[in-house]
């Protein structure tokens, strides 16, 4: 405790050897996870994203969406995301690996939009649901603001790209 | 400040004072000057967001600037808590901070027009980042939202204006130390390496998947319990012995509780992922940390409270400005050790995951340990270093009333309607909008406390700014030569 460089050796260990154990050996055990079909032969999972959706993913993350919105259902018995209809599975990580950023969120203020694209699918329905009841009017041109700009029309297809609907080899759908 | 003075000092006390301005305080006036004065600005210019995003956030369908896209609540709420923490809470530690290892070290900083370039650079940096996130340019991770570029300089400015308190500690002229120096020597120490590994897993090389959010979690934990815990603790536990004039009691567990809390802090950040899909062992290692966490909690209750409780130095520290709100930091740090180490386990962690629960425990953290703590600490330093004295003590009991209701009003609405919220949640034949208008007296409050903080924010910069203005100190004997 007297000398600095025990002191400091300490302080740099307390650090180092958590981001070794709890980042880089993640890395390493998450880091390979790409996309990969739930039964030999099946399709991949994820899949690609459309360009316009990753367009609109950058509208998601310069509004600051990610401050009310989680994307990630927990499994059967913590919380009720199931229950809510939220998702038919709980979220793995091979879920994620094609997003980027990864934008799992942290608060519900508003509900959890992890399979928002598998349960709507009426373009109308997104957009009246991305002005909130008239905040988000800006993203909207027209007398009554119904004329979606290129920012809303992008947003849209990011929010219905979003699904996790599918069986992946870490959580199989029941049939 | 004798030779003799040096050595016969008793454990558990930090070296008597001298009530002039010292040599030491005379040369790092500038620089502490430059940071307070920022971490006021910061810290005032947080609030009115504050109160702006509490306003949005009670009526989600609209809110006083509905259709301005500069002030959608995703904005307004990350330019906060981006402009709290990096502007008021690191410009004011980086000031006491320095301070504090200067006096305990006796060090004269030297170089001070480092440490002032460290702190312009810091607060450009601050400016360009939330200036980007008003414009619709942020990174989408918390507490690192300014786009990437920001980062480095950041950083940069950290080793400039931060780095000084680890020279000081290493520059003391005897072999002994003192709790307080270990704790700022670890928070300017931890601080740096965090942010410099976090940047780049999270923006520069983006881990794959799911670990840039394990990263993030990393993050921000070390960020508040390494940056805003250590720095706070070293505080208290500078200026309770030091203002009652006696000896922190069981003083010989303190090298214990900053080992536990540096070991521990780093391996806590996965609680905020549980449910998250991320492997299951890291979760329960979160849990174990946190609940971990309740050593250095309790060791401090016992060196705080011991402390307090002989003697009536309750009753002292309640007449006492600096170590009004110095206790109730240190009060408040018992209460965050704890609720931390039961709201860790998984059952209750189910309940409050998603809702204002964790935000309650962060404000717990940041405002009502070390935001009170540095308001204590000023009330003790600025009166030294400008030569006068503060101008008016109406403000001083608005600063402390309104803070500390304000502190405790939103603590308590967003613990409390954080696991109402929660329970809602859990029962999914509750809806979203009834959810919703339920939680609109809680949001009541938070806007009430937040228009509170703000009050007393403005008493705090009226009294610190008066007293800067009218200050004669540049006349002052042992200024740099």
């Amino acid at each position: 405790m007297k000398n600095l460089n025990s002191l400091l050796a300490g302080i740099f260990l307390a650090v180092a050897f958590p981001f070794g154990t709890l980042v880089i050996s993640s890395q390493i055990q998450l880091g390979p996870l790409g996309p990969a079909p739930a039964e030999e032969g099946g399709p991949l999972f994820p899949s690609r994203e459309p360009g316009l959706a990753i367009q609109g993913r950058a509208v998601y993350v310069s509004l600051g969406c990610v401050s009310c919105h989680t994307q990630q259902v927990r499994p059967a018995g913590q919380g009720s995301d199931i229950a809510r209809g939220y998702g038919v599975r709980a979220s793995v990580a091979r879920d994620y690996v094609l997003q980027k950023p990864v934008l799992l969120g942290e608060r519900r203020i508003g509900p959890d939009l992890a399979n928002y694209g598998a349960r709507t699918k009426d373009l109308a329905v997104v957009h009246t649901a991305i002005k909130h009841d008239g905040q988000f009017t800006f993203l909207y041109t027209g007398a009554k603001q119904e004329v979606p700009s290129g920012r809303a029309v992008a947003l849209a297809a990011y929010l219905q790209s979003l699904r996790q609907d599918y069986s992946s080899p870490e959580a199989k759908l029941k049939k | 400040m004798t030779q003799e003075n040096r050595s016969d000092r008793p454990q558990g006390r930090p070296p008597e004072g001298d009530s002039r301005l010292t040599r030491t305080e005379s040369q790092l006036r500038g620089p502490f000057l430059l940071f307070f004065i920022s971490a006021v600005i910061w810290l005032l210019a947080a609030s009115v967001l504050g109160v702006i995003a509490a306003l949005e956030q009670g009526s989600l369908a609209g809110g006083p600037f509905r259709d301005c896209e500069m002030l959608t609540y995703g904005h307004i709420a990350a330019a906060q808590h981006n402009l709290f923490v990096y502007g008021w809470g690191f410009n004011a530690f980086f000031a006491l901070n320095l301070w504090l290892l200067s006096q305990l070290g006796r060090f004269e900083l030297r170089n001070g027009w480092l440490a002032t370039l460290g702190g312009v650079f810091w607060n450009l940096a601050l400016t360009y980042g939330v200036v980007l996130i008003f414009a619709g340019n942020q990174t989408g991770f918390s507490l690192l939202e300014f786009p990437r570029e920001v980062g480095p300089v950041l950083a940069v400015a950290f080793l400039l204006a931060g780095f000084w308190p680890i020279v000081a500690f290493a520059r003391r002229p005897t072999g002994h130390t003192f709790a307080s120096q270990w704790f700022v020597v670890a928070a300017s120490f931890a601080f740096p390496l965090t942010y410099l590994l976090a940047q780049l897993l999270i923006l520069w090389q983006p881990a794959s998947g799911v670990v840039q959010a394990i990263a993030h979690s990393w993050f921000v934990s070390n960020l508040l319990l390494l940056w805003f815990g250590a720095s706070a603790l070293a505080a208290v536990y500078y200026f309770l012995p030091k203002v009652l004039d006696r000896t922190i009691s069981g003083y010989y567990l303190a090298p214990v509780a900053f080992w536990s809390f540096v070991l521990f802090a780093g391996w806590t950040g996965p609680a905020a992922l549980i449910g998250a899909p991320v492997p299951l062992w890291l979760q329960s290692v979160g849990v174990v940390a946190g609940a971990m966490l309740i050593i250095p909690a309790i060791i401090t209750a016992i060196n705080f409270h011991g402390t307090l409780s002989s003697e009536g130095g309750w009753s002292r520290a309640w007449n006492d400005t600096t170590l009004r709100f110095v206790s109730f930091g240190a009060v408040s740090f018992t209460v965050f050790g704890v609720l931390n180490a039961v709201f860790s386990f998984r059952g209750y962690n189910a309940v409050t995951r998603f809702t204002s629960f964790a935000a309650g425990q962060e404000q717990l953290l940041t405002y009502a340990f070390a935001s009170m703590v540095l308001f204590g600490a000023t009330y003790f330093v600025l009166p030294r270093l400008t030569g006068s004295l503060w101008p008016s003590a109406k403000l001083v009991h608005v600063h402390f009333w309104s803070t500390a209701l304000g502190a405790v009003a939103s603590i308590v609405a967003l613990l409390v309607g954080g696991w109402e919220n929660g329970k809602q949640l859990a029962d999914a034949s509750v809806s979203f909008q009834q959810i919703a208008k339920s939680t609109t007296a809680w949001n009541t409050v938070l806007s009430v406390s937040a228009v509170l903080l703000l009050v007393g924010h403005i008493a705090f910069a009226l009294n610190a700014f008066g007293m800067i203005l009218k200050s004669s100190a540049p006349a002052s004997a042992g200024r740099h030569d």
